[in-house]
């Protein structure tokens, strides 16, 4: 190293400051979207944290020409009804980089290091020469604290300005002191984008989709000559998501530099202990086989903080080659099958729907949990052969941007969706006006870059997906050949319409028959093909009855699930029947795709008797066989969700809801 | 044959089950026969494939009212043509039917996307009159083989009943080919004429023809053109009955040949079960290529490719047919049998053109090959 340049060093919100686009602002119109997202995702973490029913006020306004070329001037203002925080939390939160409550908490919150807000402060600093305003209160203050967070970005710390007490009262209630909650306002550069993907209504109305608990009123800068005007989504369920507890890290999740960092923590306790104390899945069974391993013996009764480099190595690498439980599945926190139910009508009108949330499971050696929803939209504005509208979620977050790497839409791409009766370019969204929303929660979901806009796409998760995405196809599937059958109704009516008067007189042309004979002809005529539109109606009604009773029956099978789930006490217990689920889910997946190639057509109809409604769904395939519309769907069919062979048993297989709306 | 009374009289009476039926808010059954494998039978005495008795039947209902309805209204049209003597090919009734339909707008849920749709109604009311769709004046563009002789002559009934006659040796190098009517047609030998060969490949025949073939031997010589038309069947069918004179079959020693040309041209098809009994010429031998040829002649063969698909397929037919086929089973035939179970085999094949090996510098060795074969009895 010959050079005589000067090394320095600079603070996190130093290099933040300058690669802002890493964390959402790379664009204008991402700017406002992402400081909207920040600041709402925060306000939903912490009214859950509280168990508060969390009631949100977003208003975006413009206020002007921005500073810089080709933008506005831009306010977000986001209120809530939270705990609020005190004086001395503000400028941590709004004003320094990597200050959060959640790090590493192994939780399946929104926000996880503490970049995404202090971000947004930068940014407004940046653009506009101010900080964030701050009006925050908690149950303890008499009055509320109105100040201004900046970021020192050279020190990374915040700056509290302007800090004022100042009254504050609920909202539409001008006599009525806020009880707690907090309020953020930023003025940015920046443009605002209303539809599309990347809109901030397409934000706006995921965030209300995968929190139905959630009660939103926003108000947008107007489009054209409208006027702006709140908007009001109202929650759909009163029961606030309970956050499950976090759990300690895996042995298996760790590296040596974590392992050794995380043993700092614990401070004079013998290594047994530490380990026992500081990780899941760690049995006296485990301490005593890695306590086998070479020079490992010695060290189980050593003080941890006295432990060398060399020590540590040997008894991470025992660790790595002992044999563990996978991680418990407990720390989960999914929306559920009945409040996305409810809340997909909140999407806008949709003829049907259905829902599908799988168990929760290991993927990549990580808890995580799939939940998936299909719903046809009821107005038909696009055209046939536009691609559904996809919403994607990561811990109850809207994914927006960079959809194609992402492994929630490798999954959609790779479900044959024809087999369900949607058209679908190969390798390609499936079409029509269809919403297909996927929700994965996990309290370690991979990212691929800081403004998690985008899930890294393993095997494993992937296929998890995949399977959800299947069993939701496969009850959409039943309504569509509802339509299908009802379609052929009409065509059956169209043809003696169409048809019986045309033979009626070409016959009597030939035999140059009277007028007379003519009439009578096509009084039997019409007598004769009237039975048949009878019978095909009949048809159709008692598919249709089927198809209602198998539907009632899934989702009394579903309650008693939940409720047999809900019973489960022993987490460890819960977690072992999950993971040995799991096992034979896989099993299961291999035999039903080997089975699948020799049989495809009958797929559907086994996944709907494994599914709990055997008589049902067999009765309804033989309708449907009459009818000779069993051909067109085939099956790109599954097993059940997770724990199929136990279902039976045990009941604790959760049915896919189904649903209609009209 | 039928004829133009007889379909009209055929196609009204059904027209009037139909129409009673209705009338009776009965359901009205169409029934036509089975034109498949299973639904044949062969007798040596009878001499080709006619039908066991199987019936499909159509009953009238909300699926095949339109099916009922399009046949009714192109045969509408058959009859209008069969009545004034006009005739048309299958394209043409395509566009008379587009042309009524544009005409009536009542009409145009019958309304045919493609020829396919409407050919398949031509079809299916032959079955349902048990008639060639040549009964309809529905003509197909298809003649006899090309065909040469300098001892036979032909007299042709035209439409307007006057009579053409055409002797094949006043022709010069020009082939005598007939339209698809062999009722209209009566043969006359002008001197005796000892034999007929039915040549495969109408190139092998023209060669024939062109080396001497007809000049040097009292005989008729005919192109097949590959698997028979209607119009080469008819036409054989014709020189067997009138003529009387021994027939033979010369083309390639393969399962195709043997299955799909000589079986069709001897015995009729299973296909066209409806038609064998005027399209066939039962009286047909096999000349060659025999098995026995390619020792005896030291003909070039060669092994059948079994990874080309059609090869490969017509081997898998030539099994098939020796389990299933009435014309293979027939103890009668038991010499054409038997030599489809040498060529599944042995696995080998020879073309017809292998003659002409035998003495390259002779190009009259072919000819005299095949007159040793019919003179000696070397034929099946």
């Amino acid at each position: 190293m010959a050079s005589a340049q000067k090394i320095t060093s600079s603070s996190t919100a130093e290099y933040f400051a300058k690669n802002l686009q890493q964390v959402g602002f790379s664009s204008q119109t991402k700017a406002v979207l992402t400081t909207v997202k920040e600041s709402v995702d925060n306000a939903l973490d912490a009214c859950e944290e509280e168990g508060t029913l969390p009631e949100v006020w977003v208003e975006v306004e413009k206020i002007g020409a921005g500073s810089s070329k080709n933008s506005d001037a831009i306010r977000v203002t986001v209120e809530d009804n939270g705990p609020g925080l005190s004086i001395e939390d503000v400028p941590k939160v709004f004003g320094e980089y990597l200050a959060s409550s959640k790090f590493g908490k192994g939780r399946c919150s929104r926000g996880q290091q503490g970049i995404g807000i202090s971000a947004c402060t930068t940014w407004a600093q940046l653009t506009s020469a101010s900080g964030a305003s701050v009006v925050t209160k908690t149950t303890n203050m008499r009055q509320a604290v109105q100040c201004v967070v900046e970021v020192d970005i050279k020190a990374n710390k915040g700056v509290l300005k302007n800090k004022e007490s100042v009254d504050w009262s609920e909202r539409g209630k001008k006599s009525e002191p806020k009880k707690s909650g907090l309020k953020v306002s930023f003025e940015i550069d920046g443009r605002v984008q209303w539809g599309g993907e990347g809109g901030l209504l397409a934000y706006l109305n995921g965030t209300s989709l995968v929190n139905p608990h959630l009660t939103l009123h926003y108000k947008l800068p107007p489009q054209g000559d409208e006027k702006a005007e709140w908007v009001d989504v109202e929650r759909v369920t009163d029961v606030v998501p309970e956050i499950p507890k976090a759990t300690e890290p895996h042995p298996h999740t760790m590296k040596l530099g974590e392992f050794i960092a995380h043993s700092h923590l614990f401070g004079k306790v013998k290594t047994a202990a530490w380990l026992r104390k500081g990780f899941s899945r760690v049995s006296d069974q485990i301490i005593t086989e890695v306590g086998k391993a070479p020079g490992c013996k010695p060290l189980m009764d050593k003080s941890v903080d006295a432990l060398n480099e060399a020590e540590f190595k040997a008894l991470y690498s025992a660790i790595q080659n002992a044999k563990f439980m996978a991680p418990s599945t407990k720390s989960v926190l999914a929306i559920g099958e009945d409040s996305l139910s409810k809340s997909i009508n909140r999407l806008g009108k949709v003829d049907f729907f259905s829902v599908m949330s799988r168990k929760p499971t290991i993927a990549d050696f990580k808890p995580m949990q799939v939940e998936v929803a299909i719903a046809r939209r009821e107005e038909r504005g696009q055209e046939p052969d536009d691609p559904a509208t996809i919403l994607r979620f990561a811990n109850r977050v809207p994914l927006q941007f960079d959809k194609s790497g992402c492994a929630l839409y490798q999954a959609i791409t790779s479900v044959n969706w024809r087999t369900y009766g949607l058209a679908q370019p190969k390798g390609s969204l499936p079409q029509g006006p269809y919403v297909i929303a996927i929700s994965v929660v996990s309290p370690f979901i991979k990212f691929k870059n800081a403004s998690k806009e985008t899930v890294d796409a393993s095997d494993e998760l992937v296929e998890e997906i995949r399977r959800a995405l299947i069993q939701a196809g496969q009850k959409l599937s039943r309504h569509i050949r509802k339509e299908a059958k009802e379609a052929d109704v009409e065509e059956k009516l169209r043809h003696i319409e169409q048809f019986g008067p045309i033979l009626v007189s070409t016959l009597c042309r030939i035999l140059k028959a009277p007028k007379k004979r003519e009439a009578a002809a096509s009084a039997g005529l019409a007598k004769l093909l009237g039975r048949d539109a009878k019978v095909a109606e009949g048809e159709l009604e008692e598919a249709s009855k089927i198809l209602a009773a198998a539907t009632a029956k899934m989702d009394a099978a579903e309650a008693a699930a939940q409720k047999e789930l809900a019973e489960a006490a022993d987490p460890e217990e819960a977690a072992e029947v999950s993971r040995k689920h799991g096992a034979e889910e896989k099993k299961e997946a291999k035999k039903a795709a080997e089975k699948k190639k020799a049989e495809p057509d009958l797929a559907p109809v086994k996944a709907a008797k494994r599914n709990g409604a055997k008589a049902d769904m067999a009765a309804a395939e033989k309708t449907a066989a009459k009818s000779k519309q069993a051909s067109l769907f085939g099956g790109d069919e599954l097993p059940p969700p997770a724990g199929k062979s136990g279902a039976k048993k045990t009941g604790k297989k959760p049915a896919p809801r189904i649903g209609r709306r009209k | 044959m039928r004829t133009a009374v007889q379909v009209d009289k055929i196609s009204k009476e059904m027209c009037e089950r139909l129409l009673h039926d209705l009338e009776l808010a009965k359901r009205p059954v169409l029934r036509a026969i089975k034109t498949s494998l299973d639904n044949t039978k062969y007798d040596h005495k009878v001499g080709y494939l006619t039908p066991l008795g199987k019936k499909v039947e159509t009953e009238l209902n909300v699926s095949s009212v339109k099916k009922m309805s399009r046949a009714i209204f192109v045969l509408e049209i058959l009859l209008r043509n069969l009545d004034s003597g006009n005739v048309a090919n299958k394209r043409e009734i395509y566009y008379v039917s587009k042309g009524e339909i544009k005409h009536n707008k009542e009409l145009k849920p019958l309304d045919f996307a493609d020829q396919n749709e409407s050919d398949a109604t031509i079809d299916f009311i032959c079955e349902l009159l048990e008639a060639y769709r040549e009964d309809l004046n529905c003509y197909a563009n298809d003649r006899g083989g090309q065909t040469y002789s300098q001892q036979l002559v032909v007299t042709e009934t035209l439409p307007d009943g006057t009579k053409a006659e055409i002797d094949l040796s006043s022709l010069g190098t020009t082939p005598f080919q007939p339209r698809n009517r062999p009722q209209a047609l009566k043969l006359r030998a002008k001197k005796k004429i000892e034999f007929c060969v039915i040549v495969e490949s109408e190139g092998t025949a023209n060669t024939l023809q062109a080396n001497g073939f007809t000049k040097r031997n009292p005989c008729i010589l005919m192109g097949a053109q590959g698997v028979p038309s209607n119009a080469v069947r008819g036409w054989a069918k014709l020189i067997q009955d009138e003529l009387k004179i021994p027939m033979f079959f010369f083309g390639d020693l393969d399962a195709y040949t043997m299955q799909n040309i000589f079986r069709t041209l001897k015995a009729g098809s299973a296909a066209s079960l409806i038609r064998n009994a005027d399209f066939s010429a039962p009286d047909v031998k096999f000349l060659g290529v025999l098995p026995e040829d390619i020792a005896k002649y030291d003909l070039p063969d060669y092994s059948v490719k079994e990874h080309d698909v059609a090869e490969g397929r017509a081997l898998k037919k030539a099994a098939d047919a020796l389990g299933n086929d009435p014309f293979f089973k027939d103890r009668r035939n038991r010499g054409l049998s038997a030599i489809l179970d040498w060529l599944i085999a042995n696995k080998r094949r020879c073309e017809q053109q292998a003659y002409w090996s035998v003495n390259p510098r002779d190009p009259q060795m072919p000819e005299k090959i095949i007159i040793e074969k019919i003179k000696k009895g070397n034929f099946v």
